[in-house]
């Protein structure tokens, strides 16, 4: 199976549409040429569609609409677009980090998964960092779906435990003196970062600036 | 429900798998999430139904199934639990019986990205319920353990923590997983020190935020 496609470390993970599934390690050499566990998920998957669809439980149009949503509207380019916003504007800024909600659906984000967005700023004092440890709650509208890292038991079990030494895995060292604030996403609140604005910036526009940030920077899990 | 979806705290799970930086890695993910997500709209359960479903996979198979296996293993218990589809079938892979068309109608593809794009209506207006804590307060987590739905970390249970946000009036996700309505009340952002929680083992003097409904906190 594809196990590691073209690995994106850039947010852009949805970007890739369906050249994922298909081309099963065409041109690789890995030595894993089958993997029965996916294999009796992918059959298990078709069987239930099969099923549901014969009942009339489902349209079959309605699958492909909701990846496509995923997709295209969904994603961290649009959380970046608000966080360059806010370091333009002071007081959007202000109206993001008192409103999230309202001030990200004003750019026109929103909807499932992104009903309450709260925005946290990282400051010289404070970083944040977000998770779900109970299953993988994540703000849909402004990130995308969530990257399988996030939902693994390494990250949501150690991240509430031992933040400093899970960023550091991610390259990510936090001084002493700054405090470091967990969010675990319990309820129906999602969390977004807002990262520290780089150093040097000041002469960029916010279309500029939106290409800095980062999804994992948006995460807690990366500086910029 | 006590069971091993509750990860926060626990040990050995090992280094963050970074290279799993995907969010679907084969079409058959893909097809599992838009799956779950087209029955939502078409079945008489919920999301929080949903996860309890997940938490329901035995801990062994949670562990080393895909996260969207176990997805798709949810919406079959609740899809049986419904009537809705059999055992047989799912073994087979075909349909055996009908259901009554008339209650079940697939939502088309337009409403349901209208309605995903609109999302869902979870909260209450804020001076709909009174608040039963304010900012500032000192509060202990519930000791209760229950085998249905509930979105209390066993991390922070008995916990002591301070409210640092009123987040307003939301459906009370226990509640909606047990299928008796939304029972809305205040939810409260719930701040932990790392010392709380972790004693001699904390990095730092830092702090864990947690998100609680109302009926999970005692005054202190």
């Amino acid at each position: 199976m594809a196990k590691k496609t073209s690995g994106s470390d850039d947010g852009r993970a949805q970007g890739h549409h369906h050249d994922q599934g298909h081309h099963h390690d065409q041109g690789h050499h890995h030595d894993h040429k089958h993997d029965p566990l996916e294999e009796g998920a992918a059959l298990r998957v078709r069987a239930l569609e099969e099923i549901v669809v014969a009942k009339g439980l489902v349209d079959p149009e309605a699958l492909d609409s909701i990846v496509e949503y995923y997709e295209r509207e969904t994603g961290p380019r649009n959380g970046a677009t608000v966080v360059a916003r806010a370091w333009t504007d002071p007081e959007f800024k202000d109206w993001l980090l008192n409103d999230g909600t309202a001030a990200i659906r004003s750019m026109g984000f929103g909807g499932v998964q992104g009903e309450h967005i709260r925005v946290l700023e990282n400051t010289d004092e404070v970083h944040n960092v977000v998770v779900c440890t109970l299953c993988s709650c994540y703000p849909w509208p402004v990130l995308g779906l969530a990257p399988a890292w996030y939902k693994s038991p390494a990250y949501r079990s150690r991240v509430v435990r031992e933040p400093r030494a899970v960023l550091k895995e991610f390259g990510l060292e936090i001084p002493r003196t700054v405090q470091l604030r967990v969010w675990d996403s319990t309820a129906e609140v999602r969390y977004l970062i807002m990262p520290k604005r780089p150093a040097g910036t000041e002469k960029m526009s916010a279309e500029e600036l939106a290409q800095m940030v980062t999804r994992d920077g948006m995460i807690g899990t990366a500086a910029l | 429900m006590d069971a091993i979806h509750d990860m926060g705290g626990k040990q050995g799970f090992g280094k963050i798998p970074l290279e799993d930086d995907y969010v679907f890695r084969a079409d058959w993910q893909r097809r599992a999430f838009a799956l779950v997500e087209a029955l939502a709209w078409a079945t008489p359960y919920n999301t929080d139904q949903h996860r309890h479903a997940v938490e329901r996979v035995p801990p062994e198979e949670y562990l080393r199934r895909d996260y969207f296996e176990n997805w798709i293993i949810a919406s079959e218990t609740l899809l049986q639990e419904a009537g809705l589809v059999d055992q047989s079938e799912l073994e087979a892979g075909l349909k055996h019986f009908d259901i009554d068309r008339t209650k079940h109608q697939p939502v088309g593809s337009k409403e349901i990205v209208e309605a995903t794009r609109a999302g869902a209506a979870l909260r209450f207006p804020d001076d709909s319920q009174a608040a039963r804590f304010q900012v500032g307060q000192s509060v202990r987590v519930s000791k209760v353990q229950t085998a249905r739905h509930t979105r209390v970390p066993g991390y922070v249970r008995g916990k002591i923590g301070e409210i640092v946000s009123d987040e307003g009036v939301f459906q009370f996700a226990d509640a909606v997983a047990a299928g008796t309505g939304p029972a809305p009340q205040h939810c409260y952002n719930v701040a932990f020190s790392t010392s709380t929680l972790w004693g001699e083992d904390a990095e730092a003097e830092d702090r864990i935020s947690v998100d609680l409904w109302e009926s999970y906190l005692e005054p202190v």
